[in-house]
């Protein structure tokens, strides 16, 4: 687990990240296993169960990765309605899911959180 | 579909069974874990779910799934029990509290046993003799149920059978 130190550094890059990319909506900090570590947002989202969520939905896609022999699993994407979400790793003990309600704006939203999935890596 | 779904407190030996009676090997969706008080008793735990299936001697085919164990994941319980023939709840006699488990798998899933059927497993009673089997027996009959009990070592391929015999049985009545 991480010190409150970290887990303020963390939340301050995820309001880093919905600051530079508009379009983001919310994101979370989770450990592989399901516990929140950090989080920011601009609507009020569910955001302890969708981080519980996003640990078993990463784990999914990590064990279909590995059943087809295809490395490691960069990203999952799940375009709705009306959002878009990504899951991905930051390292092997954390995953950052975020969140858009602009369906056209994938690309901003993986763009944005793959660096600060690194930033975050770094700082770990 | 024949399938049957394995639930019960985390530590208590769901992925166990499932890998030690699966024909096929089975998916695992085991992360470390990070809280201290898990990692004493051990250093992965499931977050989605466990799968395998076994051959019966008559050739049907039964599909296995277990859940994760944390009240956190209970989101996933609805979904792998969706359309399942029955429950294997399994208990760690060497826990905390099996007692209150036993009360609080019954209650959570207990929309699902009422359509379906459960059987209850006893794990870790080589460490354990807190409760026996009597003692689960009597919460049993507080809830009404007059379902099978025993004791069992999922590393055990035998007595993870029993379990799906039993369960068998008593889901063609
Ligand atoms: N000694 C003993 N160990 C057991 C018994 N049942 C399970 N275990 C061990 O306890 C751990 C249970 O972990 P696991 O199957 O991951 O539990 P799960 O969280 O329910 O999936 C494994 O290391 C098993 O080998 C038992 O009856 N006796
Ligand atoms: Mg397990």
């Amino acid at each position: 687990m991480l010190t409150d130190a970290k887990k303020q550094e963390l939340e301050q890059t995820l309001k880093g990240l919905l600051e530079q990319a508009d379009v983001i909506d919310a994101a979370v900090v989770v450990t592989v296993d399901g516990h929140l570590q950090a989080m920011a947002q601009k609507q009020d989202y569910p955001l302890e169960r969708v981080a519980a969520m996003g640990s078993s939905f990463m784990s999914l896609g990590d064990t279909i990765t590995a059943e087809l022999k295809m490395g490691v699993c960069r990203n999952i994407i799940s375009e709705n309605e009306s959002g878009i979400i990504v899951f991905m790793h930051i390292n092997d003990s954390m995953i950052l899911v975020s969140m858009t309600t602009d369906t056209s704006a994938l690309g901003l939203l993986l763009s944005h959180s793959r660096i600060h999935a690194q930033k975050m890596q770094n700082m770990l | 579909m024949n399938k049957i779904v394995f639930t019960g407190p985390m530590g208590a030996g769901k992925t166990t069974a499932i890998a030690t009676v699966s024909d096929v090997p089975p998916i695992y969706t085991e992360v470390k874990a990070t809280d201290a008080e898990v990692q004493q008793r051990k250093e992965t735990t499931t977050v989605s779910m466990d799968y395998g299936y076994i051959v019966l001697e008559d050739n049907t085919r039964v599909h296995l799934y277990g859940t994760p164990g944390q009240e956190r994941f209970s989101y996933m319980w609805p979904i792998l029990t969706e359309g399942a023939l029955g429950l294997v709840l399994l208990l760690d006699n060497a826990n905390d509290d099996p007692i209150a488990d036993l009360r609080f798998y019954l209650d959570a899933f207990s929309d699902f046993i009422e359509k379906t059927g459960v059987v209850i497993g006893i794990t870790r009673c080589d460490i354990s003799q807190k409760y026996s089997i009597a003692d689960y027996q009597a919460v049993m009959m507080e809830h009404n149920l007059v379902f099978p009990l025993f004791e069992i070592d999922p590393r055990e391929a035998n007595d993870v059978k029993v379990l799906l015999h039993a369960l068998l049985a008593i889901l063609q009545y």
